[in-house]
């Protein structure tokens, strides 16, 4: 069983909210999942190299030299606030 | 004639020999999206006057005489998680309704310079979490054959397009099966090429060693014929692989109509689904029937073990669900997607975005990913996952050693009824056993209709070795053959 | 009590690579906000990185340098932080395989040579730049964003400030010799955090470890390792151990200062980088990289050493940046004379570098002109201390040495005949001192000699002068 202070703190590391409504239902199912993956525990993958990418032995290694700039007023499209061509954001304080 | 109804390798066959003008196609195509869509709710944008506008261009093209690429003005919907200048790329969901991407995908381009035209966008669900375009934060996509049930997913809006006749190819994108379960709900082809065969530079990635580009079409030609248009290695995209750039598999139709290629063909039967997740028994023999087909044909049928095909769904929700957590963190409302209207501090401002804007299964495969990546569960969890995942590769390295297809449902269940309350149980995690090995092993696999069960379609899976996509087209091939 | 200080470092190096580490945008410094980026840099959705081979080699060209060994399979992870500098949420970096194991660099003491030894090295790519405005506000500029960089960590085995500013100076002047960076760290292009902690060498009881951050310069390393020790010894002393804790160099105050406690703080939930399929490097391709190097420092320590009979320590001064080792060799074309060079350049070659603080491809002097100066003075042309003079002169003026002592006519006079009058002349005005010698007052003998110096206006060979004081007095 995973408990609230787990829950709360996996949210918080995934800056996700969870509510007081939303906690308990959240955790059931949480429950449920963590009893589905928990299975692969019994597989035994000893001397078994993880598969990182299913095309291995990978040679490819190029120079980058595909250009892809884009305008900075591009870059900025997307942003809610800019000011003097820089992404505004409030002050962070370090 | 309804145009629409046609094949598309039938559209661009008329509309190279000027049967028909390519912007008599793209009309019908708007109309039947004018008079249907408001229902199925199929896209997100459309982009009705620039695809008129190239149809023009098209004709003219054609007029002169001048050469005409592949997907000849042929109307094409693309899944909005694919990056496009002109319209926008939602993925589906609140963070990005109103993102413009600043560039093409490689795809978009290559259906541009393949002279195929984009008509719009289609639904999706939120960022491809999901199975039955219902987590849309632009509400679901129905079932054009049946409007009372989901069309599937994630693809749901790309399936739904081409059944209800709104376009004449698609694109998806398939992570645990998001094309293949689609199609086979709405009774059309879908195929999941090769990992490597399609460039995903300009696809918004769910989770980066599972996704894929795949795609729709009414029968395997068509897929094949849109297939053809995108495969290639990409200098953008380092997964993408140089075996890519293989001969245009089109090449199959046109070397000798007719063939029976399903004579001799070596077929495995996976005994896993039969004894772990067994089908609805209607839907079973759908699938019995579609065996005898095979077996009619000439194809050597052998019952297969692929043992480690036992964990596959829990291998999936742990590598996907890591991976989906990574590629969610981008979004925190800093330099694109939604800014919550208040903070006071930058944790805020993170935590206030992206809880507004996340829907609640986006949230839960956040939490499931970041869960299984924290502490000890990254050693636990995610890197055991990907060693069982070598293991699951391997089994399949075996069957394919000696075996040219494996043969199986495309989902165990038909297309389910909008708003039905979804099962959070273990067994519904259990569903992506069906679709989701090809992802993990990179396979090449296409779903193909094989029948109806109270009206609703069925779809068979046939999944090949990497880079064996060929193959596969002539599986379906023979199949569509056998059963005309 | 006697307490040891134990000092490991985490050093961050930009390479100066032409394009960034997965993408093409320039890698440049300087350039208005926000004109160096692309989809890739920026983390928009559906950009990819790729993996430039470029950075591939600069970085094992830096592992090789560092003795490290170098891995045949290069892996990518995401290490996951939220922050406004990092676009996508995580960073791209390496995590259990590192391009680089091990490894070490070798610093001089006055008493011995001793090692330090390397964990690993990786490569990663860099952050963007926040600017704090005046109006409550963050302004984000996302051109160094992407820009590669290896973070080199060493095991912590250094004890002092000392070795520490030795070993940053060696490692700075190694990355220089290969080219692979600019180490600035005005510029950022060079970043160090330190890793410290002390132990009470009786009782075996030791400080829990800080890390101090944001250094910016070599300076600041020393200053913040000298109060860091103190403020180990003192806590220990007081027997008020705290937690780990990451702590800020404030150079006004001239101290350190707590930024968080460590404990519990970060996961980096790392996850393979599934963009970036891992990719198998050949022996071969390291054998290549490996013969583009220049030769490396330590290398060429043992050459000056057996090739012209320096000490380690000159071999080492000397070779200490690639520039003054290739000063020093060029000199050499013009004059056959290591040891020569060797000591002017130890000399006030160095001193008046140190003083002026720049590199010797800064200053005015060339090879040229040092070794014109040098045979100058090894022909008796002029003498040591006028040589003193005219390299002064040079390095002020650059004109060349002939020019100078021309039109200075500060030719050395080695002629008896123009001296006897200066030399009679100061025997005549200082009976005294001819007495005094006479009575064995060696002591004597100085005082003349400079005497004819300062009447000749430093011109005058001082040998010959010798010479010429001795003769005359026992005449007298």
């Amino acid at each position: 069983m995973i408990s609230k202070d787990q829950v709360l703190h996996i949210a918080n590391i995934a800056k996700l909210r969870i509510t007081d409504e939303e906690l308990e239902p959240f955790m059931e199912k949480f429950d449920q999942i963590i009893e589905f993956v928990d299975r692969i525990r019994e597989v035994d993958t000893e001397d078994v190299e993880p598969l990182y990418q299913v095309n291995e032995d990978n040679e490819l290694l190029e120079y980058n030299e595909t250009n892809q700039m884009i305008s900075r007023q591009e870059a900025l499209q997307n942003t809610q606030e800019q000011k003097y061509g820089y992404f505004k954001i409030l002050k962070v304080v370090e | 004639m309804d145009i629409t109804s046609l094949k598309a390798w039938e559209m661009k066959e008329k509309i190279i020999k000027k049967e028909i003008s390519c912007k008599e196609v793209i009309q019908a195509h708007i109309k039947k999206i004018e008079e249907e869509d408001s229902e199925i709710n199929a896209f997100i944008s459309l982009n009705k006057e620039e695809a008129l506008r190239k149809s023009e261009k098209i004709d003219e093209k054609i007029k002169k005489g001048e050469g005409i690429g592949l997907l000849s003005g042929l109307p094409i919907g693309i899944k909005d998680n694919i990056a496009s200048k002109d319209l926008k790329t939602t993925c589906g969901s609140k963070m990005l309704d109103k993102y413009i991407s600043p560039f093409n995908a490689t795809v978009v381009e290559k259906i541009i310079n393949n002279d195929g035209i984009i008509i719009g966008k289609t639904n999706m669900d939120e960022f491809a979490l999901g199975d039955s375009t219902e987590t849309s934060y632009f509400g679901p996509t129905k079932n054009p054959i049946n409007k009372n049930v989901v069309p599937g997913g994630s693809s749901g809006g790309s399936a739904a397009a081409v059944a209800a006749n709104m376009v004449a190819l698609s694109l998806g994108t398939d992570t645990g099966g998001s094309v293949r379960q689609p199609a086979s709900f709405c009774g059309i082809v879908g195929i999941k090429p090769s990992y490597g065969m399609i460039s995903r530079y300009g696809v918004i990635p769910m989770a980066d060693t599972l996704d894929h580009v795949g795609v729709f079409g009414r029968d395997v030609r068509d897929a094949t014929l849109i297939l053809d248009s995108l495969k290639g290695y990409d200098k953008k995209d380092s997964t993408s692989s140089k075996m890519s750039n293989s001969e245009a598999f089109s090449i199959v139709f046109e070397e000798d109509k007719g063939r029976n290629y399903l004579d001799g063909m070596k077929v495995a039967i996976p005994r896993e689904y039969i004894d772990l997740v067994p089908a609805d028994k209607k839907v079973q023999e759908q699938f019995d029937k579609a065996i005898k087909v095979f077996e009619k044909s000439g194809a050597k049928i052998e019952i297969v073990s692929i043992p480690h095909l036992k964990y596959a769904a829990e291998v999936y929700y742990i590598i996907m669900s890591c991976e989906v957590s990574s590629n969610m963190a981008r979004y925190d409302g800093i330099a694109f997607g939604h800014r919550a209207e208040e903070y006071e501090t930058l944790d805020e401002l993170y935590i206030n975005s992206r809880t507004e804007a996340f829907g609640k299964e986006a949230k839960t495969r956040i939490l499931a990913g970041t869960y299984a990546l924290t502490g000890s569960k990254n050693a636990e969890l995610y890197q055991k996952a990907m060693k069982v995942r070598r293991l699951l590769k391997e089994d399949y390295d075996k069957v394919f050693a000696s075996h040219d297809v494996v043969l199986s449902l495309s989902s165990k269940e038909l297309p389910f009824e909008l708003n039905s309350i979804k099962k959070t149980s273990i067994e519904s995690y259990k569903l992506n056993m069906y679709s989701a090995p090809a992802n993990l092993a990179g396979l090449c696999a296409m779903s193909i209709p094989i029948g109806e069960v109270d009206g609703l379609p069925v779809g068979m899976e046939i999944t090949g070795d990497r880079f064996k996509d060929r193959t596969i087209i002539k599986a379906g091939i023979g199949y569509e053959r056998a059963v005309l | 009590m006697t307490y040891k200080t134990i000092i490991g470092l985490e050093i961050h190096v930009e390479l100066s690579t032409k394009h960034k580490i997965f993408c093409n945008c320039p890698n440049e410094f300087g350039a208005e906000a926000n004109t160096l980026v692309c989809p890739t840099c920026l983390g928009l959705p559906g950009s990819m990185p790729i993996l430039n081979k470029e950075v591939l080699e600069y970085a094992i060209k830096a592992g090789i340098a560092f003795n490290g060994k170098i891995s045949n399979l290069i892996k990518m992870d995401r290490k996951h932080y939220f922050y406004s500098d990092l676009p996508k949420g995580y960073q791209v970096s390496q995590a259990e395989v590192p391009f680089c194991d091990g490894g070490y660099l070798e610093i001089e003491l006055e008493s011995e040579t001793k090692k330090i030894n390397l964990e690993r090295i990786h490569i990663e790519e860099d952050t963007g730049k926040q600017i704090h405005s005046e109006e409550e506000e963050t302004l984000l500029d996302f051109n160094r964003s992407g820009v590669p960089l290896i973070e080199i960590v060493t095991k912590p085995e250094m004890n002092s400030a000392e070795e520490a500013k030795l070993f940053l100076d060696k490692l700075r002047a190694t990355l220089k010799y290969i080219e692979v960076s600019n180490v600035k760290m005005e510029e950022g292009s060079l970043r160090c955090d330190v890793n410290i902690n002390v132990v009470d060498s009786e009782t075996g009881k030791k400080s829990i470890i800080a890390e101090i951050k944001n250094l910016n310069s070599f300076r600041a390393v020393v200053k913040a390792i000298e109060f860091e020790e103190k403020r180990h010894i003192d806590l220990l002393e007081a027997d008020k151990n705290t937690e780990k804790e990451t702590r800020r160099w404030d150079e006004a105050k001239g101290e350190t200062i707590l930024m968080r406690k460590k404990a519990g703080a970060s996961d980096y939930r790392f996850v393979v980088e599934g963009a970036i399929p891992p990719v198998r490097i050949s022996d071969e391709w390291i054998e290549e990289i490996k013969t583009t190097l220049p030769e490396l420092p330590q290398d060429k320590k043992t050459r000056f050493m057996d090739s012209f009979g320096l000490s380690s320590y000159d071999a080492g001064v000397l070779t200490q940046s690639k520039d003054l080792s290739e000063f020093f060799e060029e000199t050499l074309k013009y004059i056959d004379d290591s040891k020569l060079v060797s000591n002017w350049i130890m000399g006030d070659v160095l001193r008046r570098l140190n003083d002026d603080e720049i590199e010797i491809q800064e200053s005015k002097l060339s090879p040229k002109a040092l070794a014109d100066l040098l045979l100058l003075v090894r022909d008796d042309k002029i003498n040591n201390n006028t040589g003193k003079k005219v390299l002064k002169e040079i390095f002020d003026t650059g004109n060349s040495p002939e020019k100078i002592v021309k039109e200075k006519g500060l030719i050395q006079i080695s002629d008896e005949g123009e001296l006897k009058k200066i030399v009679e002349e100061v025997l005549n005005n200082n009976e005294q001192s001819i007495i005094d010698f006479k009575n064995g007052k060696d002591r004597a003998l100085g005082f003349l000699v400079g005497q004819v110096m300062k009447a000749s206006r430093g011109k005058a060979n001082p040998q010959l002068v010798n010479k010429m004081l001795l003769e005359m007095m026992e005449e007298r």
